[in-house]
């Protein structure tokens, strides 16, 4: 049984007026303990949307969210339940502190699950270690870091609720190369250490291609594909008629391949990338 | 009339601290450089370097602590201008959201021409150019808030030249977009340098958007760090990363290559000179020369 499921999931908005959009059409996807899946597709494909139905935050118009094979909008027990394990980071996170320091902001949501003093104070903790805030930056008002260290301060505040499923909406936007890096690197060690499940939506292939074990690509409301990071960078055809890319080292194999020369494609990183060329650069005797 | 239309003279900046007795340190610290007209200048640097100050101080939104900041000339300073000035330079942020005034895209265009007094008959047609220039004809009726991103963006960029400014500072305006509508406004300021003749001071965290430019400078710690072509910025990669930077991919993919002892030039900025070099150099046909 996987970890979490929906089953024939869709979500209108405005239903019964004039402005009725489908956002979500029967979608049917699941996700493993432990996965690390990319969500993918252009604006208004209907990632947020999905993405929100995960902890209950929005209700399906019809169909349902499985969380351990139980509905989670079957009691509120379990609706409760769900908001907990499924952690959810919006996109621009940052714009939603509010706490006077970093420390009560992060203990936020672990103090709405009704755990007691010292379990949250652990909690905090961990959470500002995993996203490398330091004890000086604690007692600090959020209001006074930087753009990327506010970014870090709402995701350790999902975190803290120790999800077993940490869902973030476009985690990296706006920010710099430095703050992206880093945040992407956090989460890798956060899923290495905790083992527990990450889902991230992004519109950057080249971020998708190097850190996911999974990728879902959405459009117009419904799953366009599900695979490998592999089975879905290998359909350029598909991406281009959903508006998306393939990494763009991919991209140049690709090029390369189309004027004869004999490389693999199959690629999605600097390094790997580097690798082949280099094989074939040697290979034809003028390399060095 | 001078050939520089935006000119900074050792400025310097900074915020007020939240107390009385805190002072923050200098956002921007003698910063000086000239913007040519019809110019197209990309501004790197990480976040908190001081790339948005340089917008908001560029048309007196903000004014210096110290230096001079002159538009065509004319001194940021001097309150008398600030009219003439910000008729000149127009800024562009990055969140279209918070740009969009009007429930209608023609009436959001409209909105800067209405402020500065053109008649009726020039506003009509100043909208539709406008409107024309960003690809944004055929939703003039549309309501704005239901576009995307990219075309909201696109609106207010719109809203933005019907002033006729002379030079237009776009701040982040791709960041909050998706790699479409990162392409069509980066078309979209292409055309407008390009086609006519609109100077352009482009700030953004994407390189190989900065490799469109025809000037980069990168912008580290309040102070201008680089400053240069794409190509003279770039090649110098290990400055670019330690200002907490990139350097494009296929820049970065023809260093790795060096790094595994394949000759590869330092200057590659762009997907198509990397293939194009890549086969001269290890193509079938050109296998023997050297």
């Amino acid at each position: 049984m996987p970890l979490l499921e929906t089953q024939n999931l869709s979500y209108v908005y405005s239903e019964n007026t004039p402005f009725r959009m489908v956002a979500i059409d029967d979608v049917n996807i699941s996700i493993e303990k432990g996965e690390l899946v990319g969500i993918i597709g252009h604006t208004g494909s209907g990632k947020s949307t999905l993405v929100q139905h995960l902890n209950g935050l929005l209700e399906p118009t019809s169909g349902k969210v499985l969380l351990n094979g139980e509905d989670i909008s079957s009691s509120k027990a379990a609706k409760r339940a769900a908001r907990f394990r499924v952690g959810l980071c919006f996109q621009y996170p940052e714009y939603q502190l509010f706490e006077s320091t970093v420390r009560k902001d992060i203990a936020f949501g672990p103090h709405n699950m009704g755990l007691s003093a010292p379990e949250i104070e652990q909690r905090v903790n961990r959470a500002a270690a995993f996203v490398g805030l330091r004890p000086e930056h604690m007692e600090k008002s959020p209001f006074d870091l930087s753009g990327g260290e506010k970014r870090r301060v709402a995701i350790a505040g999902v975190m803290a609720m120790e999800p077993e499923i940490l869902i973030l909406d476009e985690p990296t936007a706006g920010l710099d190369p430095r703050g992206r890096d880093t945040i992407l690197q956090m989460l890798l060690d956060y899923r290495k250490t905790t083992g527990n499940t990450v889902v991230i939506v992004s519109h950057s292939m080249d971020d998708v291609a190097q850190f996911a074990d999974r990728v879902i690509v959405m459009n117009g409301g419904k799953v366009e594909f599900c695979g490998s990071v592999h089975e879905v960078f290998c359909r350029v055809e598909m991406l281009e008629r959903v508006g998306l890319d393939v990494p763009q080292v991919t991209g140049i194999l690709m090029e390369l391949h189309k004027r004869g020369l004999p490389v693999r494609t199959d690629i999605y990183t600097v390094e790997a990338c580097a690798e082949e060329l280099a094989r074939v650069a040697l290979q034809r005797g003028n390399g060095v | 009339m001078t050939e520089n239309i935006l000119e900074f003279q050792n400025v310097s900046f900074r915020y007020e601290g939240s107390s009385e007795k805190e002072q923050l340190p200098l956002a921007v610290r003698d910063v000086s450089f000239s913007v040519k007209k019809g110019d197209f200048v990309a501004i790197l640097g990480h976040n908190g370097s001081g790339k948005s100050t340089l917008a908001k101080l560029s048309n007196s939104i903000l004014l210096p602590e110290s230096g001079k900041v002159l538009v065509n000339g004319m001194d940021t300073a001097d309150e008398s201008l600030s009219y003439d000035i910000r008729r000149t330079v127009g800024v562009v942020f990055q969140n279209p959201d918070n740009q969009i005034v009007a429930s209608v895209v023609e009436e959001d265009v409209a909105f800067g021409p209405e402020n500065l007094g053109v008649p009726p008959e020039e506003i009509r047609k100043r909208v539709d150019n406008a409107l024309k220039a960003v690809g944004m004809y055929e939703y003039r009726k549309h309501e704005p808030h239901k576009l995307s991103g990219g075309q909201k963006q696109r609106v207010a960029i719109a809203g933005m030249i019907a002033m006729l400014p002379e030079c237009i500072v776009l701040d982040e305006p791709t960041a909050m977009l998706d790699p479409r509508g990162r392409k069509e406004v980066m078309d979209t300021i292409l055309k407008l340098n390009r086609e006519m003749g609109m100077t352009v001071v482009f700030i953004t965290h994407f390189m190989e958007e900065a490799v469109r430019a025809s000037r980069v400078i990168v912008m580290d710690n309040a102070e201008i760090l680089m400053d240069g072509t794409p190509r003279e910025v770039f090649r110098q990669a290990d400055r670019v990363k330690a200002a907490g930077l990139d350097v494009p991919k296929p820049a970065e993919l023809a260093r790795a290559l060096q790094k595994k002892g394949v000759p590869m030039p330092d200057d590659i900025l762009t997907a198509s000179e990397f293939t194009e070099y890549f086969l001269k150099r290890f193509g079938e046909s050109n296998n023997a020369t050297t």
